[in-house]
């Protein structure tokens, strides 16, 4: 029976180290190969010896595919590809190709430079891994090998991020990926067609909740950055190196702008040039005022915002510091939190997720006396706030996602178990599909009804044409042919092509069934009043008495004959070709009903 | 426990046992487990529990708990398996909450049993705690065998595989027992716990249903990987006839964990007890499709001792699907092939011919296999190095089709073959390590053709390119030298004149990664072959340097990164131009060395910038001419360049370089003082030591400082002291302390500790220190700097540095606060992404 086969490696009723392996039609897939940031171990990573333990890992999977560049999706692919040994196709968008490579390798150098920890890639790794890297352009289909395709589908979320179909014969599924139903400021809503897949595979991050508006969040945003600068404060906006940066950076920009602010805003680590790079780049992967508006200004240049420099922290006066890395584990944005923390007219802002064992994490969860080196004590007076901007679809996208693509269905992944119990069933109830959420480990088996394509002759089509019958794809209709299987081919042809491809003689088998009836007459007037009773009844069908005293109803041949044992009794011999089996079987009863009294 | 964990504990278990608090992050609770086990493993669990009375009061609500989390039942579980690890606590804990853990009456009767995470919880607290007797007793009597059984077939992956693993060590720690010597096959005297572990084996070995077959052959594996006592040798003479019987079956059932007891087996002490393992071994090699015996076979191989009848029939499989190929392309009848003149095997005929995944699965195997047998000391002998050679390049003559095989097998072979990527890359790797062994000058001259025609191929994807120029780098490394002379024999030579305008030519591919492959086959090439001279002269009659210089301005930056470690390469080998005019010599390297301060200092981004540093190195270390010649105003133009860098891994290189300079300067780490170096004899040619004493009286140490403040080495080494990246700063100490070693014991003729000059420096470098950096410390006096080096607790800074930037954030007292803290604040920092 065919089956599509999904188990979970990470994101199975969880967030973070997304990996999900597919079996479809005899292929196999990973979908992500993400790590997630709150281990320092070899759990960070995904357990692949449930995959090295099927063989080599590069006979048994046909292709890796990569959502987006965040971590949790694409962290571990260096350390998979290059330490545990798949040596096989890597798919990701190109926005992804050149954006992953720098965060892999930022985060390469907190946790192995500064944390000191063992068994990460190298840098060189991280070069190799990309060299295995197919770009894939939105909407082409690409040809892993003779049977597997995959397409991707614009999902927003972050730069290149992508939703993918992966497609065996008639057989397909959907991976969503991070995305955003609704547009931001430089990226547009996730879209994909009525594909109609056998399984959609979703993230389900906001399974349960409604998002109020982005709108409400950059105002809040901008109305606490403008109250801090305002009183002589200085805002630090802890970042990864790109992604949400640049949008808060298009919003303080456009902000600084109408008010005429004159307080400088500064990026750390060069990093604004090379994010601004990437994202120029791409701009045909951004929305659709930013392509409009690009040709007259390019809202990436920004006129505001500069390179910071490490004396900066100690000007006085207000300022606002865009500085990596995003959660307050080491690096710039430490240094600066720990030079800011102690005045109260300072603010820090965390536009997203803090893991445990973060400076972040402690914050946000109201911790205000913090253990530094050296049993020193840093009193943060400063103010904190969180705001989160991270682009997933809210429940509502999800279901308006679910119907744009009608799968037959639904997986969810990347996502809390409670709250995917919440959407499972609304999915359910709504678009009466079968929905799963497997924990990581855990196998979903879908079986497939696999359509197989058949190729049918001209001949025959012309013949079928011949009848008048214009084909109509809303009325399917019976075709007669014989089929061909032939070099893994099948075809459907005349039975006189038939025979004559494969050259063979044709043979005609009929079916043949004795009815016995009570009538002292002669044989030929038994013949008479059968063909009789038959024209009376069978109005529409060409009823003959041939001269040889048999009667004929289209290949149907009745003959009838004296009983070798009583002389009352008469046998019909009933004959009929497998083509009017069904008239033959009806005759067959009609007869074993008897024949009408002569009036 | 550190005090202040201990009265944080309270606190914790009971907001843990609270339903109504969900744990803020995935990853505290595991981590708490991890707290536990270096815990316990340090000290008594019992006296913990005494002490801490809050974790079996814990351990009970959560039992009492109705709606409790899965993963807070699941962390009880491997907590208390914790615990109950040592006897002693066992005991404690074993009158109640145990049974009520691990028994019928606890979560395994109860609607959490359907959460995977609480049986894995199960699974593992067990295995944790099956340490002793006591613990065997107390499995067998709550009945946790059975259901241990019937977890191998759980719909989880990951509590499956526990399952068996836990079986295992169940049936390992019942026959550790004392006094188990070598075990009857009968095991009538064996303890009944793994008496019905064994019989549940022997009845999942007999079974119908494939799963069931696999799991017992899984934990059987397990035993004989790992589990050491003579007892494994009677399981295996009791088992081994079941295994046998599988055999007889077609398809034979759950050939992959056939394969991997069998290999387990064989690698363990059984075959010298039991010779008729490897009568079964080549049973098992007959029996098996050709895909599934590769791994096999291959296994077998490794072996350090087995038979040779054995080691040849493995040998044949492994070789069977290339000598098919040489059969189905041979053009005419050739010398015998693979097989000794053999007929191929018509089962691995049809694999190939069957279907095109087929027939590309097995030709990967075959050549991975082969691949990895190559450089080992226990590969078959002889090596059909000739014949391999052969088909290694028919295999990747038929992929690009510029073979066209007469016979109908090798037609049918061409059409699945051609354009396939896996398999040529898969033959290009083989290619590459057959590089290994000695080749007939024919079949030399094959791969060589074979390898430009790869490179040249406008077909060849970029990965296939890739491991085309690894395969060639490794065949021109290992070609044999003219006798006589270590220049490359003459037919090399005349490949590398017909590679160079291969390699220029994808040097200008559109696409990064066939010109970053290039360059990196050129860096390779030059680093080891850049003073032979047909080599020199091949490439200075190309245009490939000239290229290569013009990929420093690439638009990709891992490009430029490769484009000046190739440049440096290239320069130090004087490879980079045709020698320039009379008039100006060296002109041509000079400016290179311009261009790479100008990538340094300008470049965006910081894979360049770090290549940089290292190609700077490098030449200083070697004494690179163009360093040479000036070698203080090489160090200061880079030092300046690197300090101010916003990639802390070029600053740390900067450092590196100092490191070296340093050595120049005052001898190398060991040697204390530097006034006992007479550094013109011991510094290698072209170094700062040779130029030295053109700018002072060599050997004083004076005078080297000197030179070190001039090019503001301690401007640089001290602010990066204070580096808010620890590597830097770890750098700089380790830098400063082995300046102070140095020059310490010499004493200096200009001590200075009462310099006003000293005040100055220490206060900037406190005002550096608590991060305000913007001021510049301005020029130094080295006696100033000696006095300020003494007065730094370099010591202690070092070991600071030693721990990890977020060892305080680790902490387990910093872990109960976070969790503490996260209590009702949960929205605020939801998982979402990153």
């Amino acid at each position: 029976m065919p089956e599509i086969r999904v188990t979970p490696l990470g994101a199975g009723q969880d967030v973070g180290r997304s990996c999900i392996l597919v079996s479809i039609a005899g292929k196999n897939v990973m979908l992500d190969c993400g790590m997630h940031m709150g281990f320092s171990d070899d759990r960070r990573f995904p357990d692949f010896s449930y995959i090295t333990r099927s063989g080599r890992l590069t006979d048994f999977l046909d292709c890796v595919i990569i959502s987006h560049f965040h971590l949790d999706h694409c962290g571990a692919l260096p350390y998979f590809s290059e330490m545990v040994g798949y040596d096989g196709p890597i798919y990701m968008t190109q926005p992804t190709q050149a954006i992953c490579p720098i965060l892999l390798e930022d985060y390469r150098k907190i946790a192995v430079d500064k944390k000191g920890e063992a068994n990460f890639f190298t840098s060189q790794m991280i070069k190799d891994c990309m060299k295995k890297v197919v770009a894939v352009h939105l909407h082409q289909t690409v040809q892993v090998d003779d049977e597997l395709e995959i397409k991707a589908y614009y999902a927003g979320h972050v730069l290149g991020a992508a939703m993918f179909q992966i497609k065996v014969g008639s057989e397909s599924v959907v991976y969503t990926g991070d995305y955003n139903m609704t547009p931001d400021r430089h990226l547009g809503a996730a879209w994909i067609d009525k594909c109609r897949p056998n399984l959609l595979i979703t993230e389900s991050t906001y399974a349960t909740t409604i998002r109020d508006s982005k709108r409400c969040r950059e105002r809040d945003f901008l109305k606490k950055v403008h109250e801090t600068v305002e009183r002589g404060g200085k805002v630090l906006i802890p970042v990864f190196a790109l992604g949400r940066a640049q949008e808060l950076c298009i919003l303080l920009e456009t902000f600084w702008e109408r008010m005429d602010l004159k307080a400088p805003i500064y990026f750390s680590t060069g990093l604004t040039e090379k994010a601004n790079h990437y994202y120029k780049l791409f701009i045909p992967w951004t929305n659709q005022k930013i392509r409009k508006t690009f040709v007259q200004r390019n809202m990436f240049e920004f006129k505001h915002i500069k390179a910071f420099d490490r004396a900066f922290a100690d000007s006085p006066g207000p300022m606002v510091v865009f500085a990596t890395p995003g959660m307050l584990h080491a690096g710039q944005s430490l240094q600066i939190f720990r030079k800011w923390a102690g005045n109260e007219k300072n603010m820090v802002i965390m536009p997203g997720y803090c893991v445990q064992g973060t400076v972040g994490h402690k914050i946000l969860s109201g911790q205000r006396k913090l253990e530094m080196e050296g049993r020193q004590v840093l009193e943060v007076k400063m103010q904190v706030e969180y705001m989160s901007f991270s682009a997933h679809a809210d429940a509502k996208g999800i279901m308006q996602l679910v119907g744009q693509a009608e799968p037959e269905n639904v997986l969810l992944v990347h996502g809390e178990a409670k709250k995917m119990e919440f959407l499972k069933q609304k999915i359910e109830q709504e678009f009466r599909v079968s929905c799963y959420m497997p924990a990581n480990g855990e196998t979903v088996t879908l079986p497939t009804s696999p359509s197989i394509p058949v190729g049918v002759s001209l001949g025959l089509l012309k013949r079928e044409m011949a009848q008048g019958l214009l084909p109509d794809a809303k009325k399917p209709r019976l075709l007669h042919g014989t089929l061909i299987m032939k070099d893994s081919n099948f075809r459907l042809v005349s039975s006189e092509q038939a025979l004559k491809e494969l050259g063979l003689a044709e043979h005609q088998l009929r079916f043949t069934c004795r009815v016995h009836l009570h009538d002292t007459r002669k044989e030929q007037e038994t013949a008479v009043r059968v063909y009789s009773h038959l024209k009376s009844v069978l109005k529409d069908h060409c009823v003959q008495h041939l001269p040889d005293g048999s009667v004929t109803v289209e290949s149907i041949l009745i003959q009838a004959a004296a009983h070798s044992e009583d002389p009352g009794t008469k046998v019909l011999l009933v004959s009929w070709t497998y083509q009017d089996e069904e008239l033959g079987s009806y005759l067959t009863s009609l007869l074993k009903k008897g024949l009408p009294q002569a009036s | 426990m550190d005090p202040e964990c201990s009265r944080l504990l309270p606190a914790l278990c009971a907001v843990l046992a609270d339903p109504r608090q969900p744990v803020a992050d995935d990853t505290c609770l595991e981590k708490l487990l991890d707290w536990f086990t270096t815990v316990t493993a340090a000290g008594s669990s019992l006296l913990l529990l005494q002490e801490n009375p809050c974790l079996v009061e814990l351990l009970f609500r959560v039992l009492k708990s109705q709606d409790l989390s899965s993963r807070i039942l699941s962390f009880s579980l491997r907590l208390a398996g914790i615990f109950a690890a040592q006897e002693d606590c066992f005991q404690y804990l074993q009158g109640e909450l145990l049974p009520m853990l691990f028994g019928e009456v606890g979560p395994l009767g109860g609607a959490a049993w359907t959460a995977p995470a609480v049986r894995s919880g199960w699974i593992q607290g067990l295995r944790t705690l099956a340490q002793h007797p006591s613990a065997l007793r107390f499995l067998a009597a709550c009945g946790a065998v059975d259901t241990i059984f019937s977890l191998q077939g759980d719909s989880s992956l990951f509590v499956a595989s526990a399952a068996g693993q836990l079986l295992v060590h169940i049936l390992d720690l019942a026959m550790r027992g004392p006094a188990r010597g070598r075990c009857s096959p009968q095991a009538c005297d064996w303890p009944a716990c793994a008496q019905k572990i064994v019989c549940h084996i022997e009845d999942s070995l007999c079974s119908i249903a494939t799963p069931q077959v696999t799991q017992a052959l899984n934990v059987l594996t397990t035993v004989f990987g790992h589990c050491r006592g003579l007892w494994t040798q009677g399981l295996w003479v009791r088992l081994s006839p079941l295994v046998a019987r599988l055999l007889e079956k077609d398809p034979v059932p759950a050939s992959h964990s056939l394969v991997d007891l069998l290999l387990s087996v064989a690698r363990s002490s059984v075959p010298s007890s039991d010779r008729g393992l490897w009568e079964t071994l080549a049973q098992t090699l007959s029996h098996l499709s050709p895909t599934q015996a590769g791994p096999l076979a291959l296994g077998i191989l490794k072996l350090q001792d087995c038979p040779q009848a054995l080691r040849t029939q493995a040998f044949g499989i492994l070789l069977q699907p290339l000598a098919c190929v040489l059969e189905a392309a041979a053009q005419a009848p050739g010398p015998p092939g693979l097989l000794g003149g053999a007929a191929g095997d018509p089962m691995t005929a049809d694999t190939l011919l069957c279907s095109k995944s087929a027939c590309v699965g097995l030709l990967c195997c075959a050549l991975t296999h082969l691949g990895l047998l190559q450089p080992l000391p226990q590969r078959p002998s002889p090596w059909p190095q000739a014949p391999l050679l052969g088909a290694a390049v028919t295999v990747l003559r038929l992929c690009s089709g510029s073979v066209a095989p007469t016979s109908d097998v090798g037609g049918r072979l061409c059409a699945i073959l051609v354009g396939c990527g896996r398999v040529q890359r898969a033959a290009l790797d083989f290619l590459g390590a057959l590089s290994q062994g000695a080749g007939p000058q024919e079949s030399v001259t094959q791969v060589f053709s074979v390898l430009l025609e790869y490179l040249m191929s406008p077909e060849s994807s970029s990965m296939v390119l890739k491991k085309a120029f690894q395969a060639t780098l490794r065949w021109l490394l290992s070609s044999p030298k003219t006798p006589g002379c270590c220049d490359l024999d003459p037919r090399t030579q005349l490949f590398l004149r017909e590679l160079l305008p291969v390699l220029q030519k994808r040097l200008c591919s559109p696409c990064w990664e066939v010109r970053d492959s290039g360059l990196e086959f050129l860096t390779q090439m030059t680093r080891h072959c850049g003073g032979q001279a047909g080599f020199r002269q091949a490439l200075l009659a190309s245009e490939v340097p000239e290229l290569t210089k013009q990929l420093l301005q690439d638009p990709e930056s891992y490009v430029r990164a490769s484009a000046v470690t190739a440049t440096g390469q290239l320069s130090s080998w004087a490879l980079l131009a045709a020698p320039a005019s009379p008039e100006r010599p060296g002109a041509q390297q000079k400016s290179l060395l311009v261009e790479l301060l100008h990538v340094l200092c300008a470049d965006s981004e910081g894979f360049p910038r770090r290549a940089v540093m290292q190609v700077f190195t490098e030449w200083l270390r070697d004494g690179h001419a163009d360093v040479a010649e000036d070698p203080e105003r090489f160090v200061a133009r880079v030092l300046q360049a690197a300090s101010r860098d916003p990639d802390w891994e070029v600053r740390a290189q900067g450092l590196e370089l100092a490191l070296v300079f340093l050595g120049q300067l005052l001898g190398p780490r060991g040697s204390h003082c530097p006034c006992a170096v007479a550094l013109p004899e011991t510094a290698p040619p072209g170094t700062l030591a040779q130029a030295l004493p053109e700018a002072a009286p060599p050997g004083t140490l004076a005078q080297a400082l000197q030179v070190l403040c001039r090019v503001q080495l301690f401007e640089f080494a001290f602010r990066a002291l204070f580096d808010c990246d620890r590597p830097v700063a770890q750098k700089s100490c380790d830098l400063l302390l082995f300046l102070r070693a140095k020059a310490a014991p010499c004493g200096s003729p200009q001590e200075a500790g009462d310099s006003p000059n000293v005040a100055s420096v220490e206060a900037t470098l406190q005002r550096w220190q608590a991060g305000e950096q913007g001021q510049p410390l301005g020029y130094l006096e080295p006696g100033a700097v000696m006095a300020v080096l003494r007065s730094i607790d370099l010591e202690g800074l070092r070991d600071t540095l030693a721990e990890s930037s977020d060892h305080v954030e680790k902490s387990p007292q910093s872990l109960l606060q976070d969790m503490l803290a996260a209590v009702g604040v949960l929205g605020e920092n939801e998982a979402d992404c990153y």
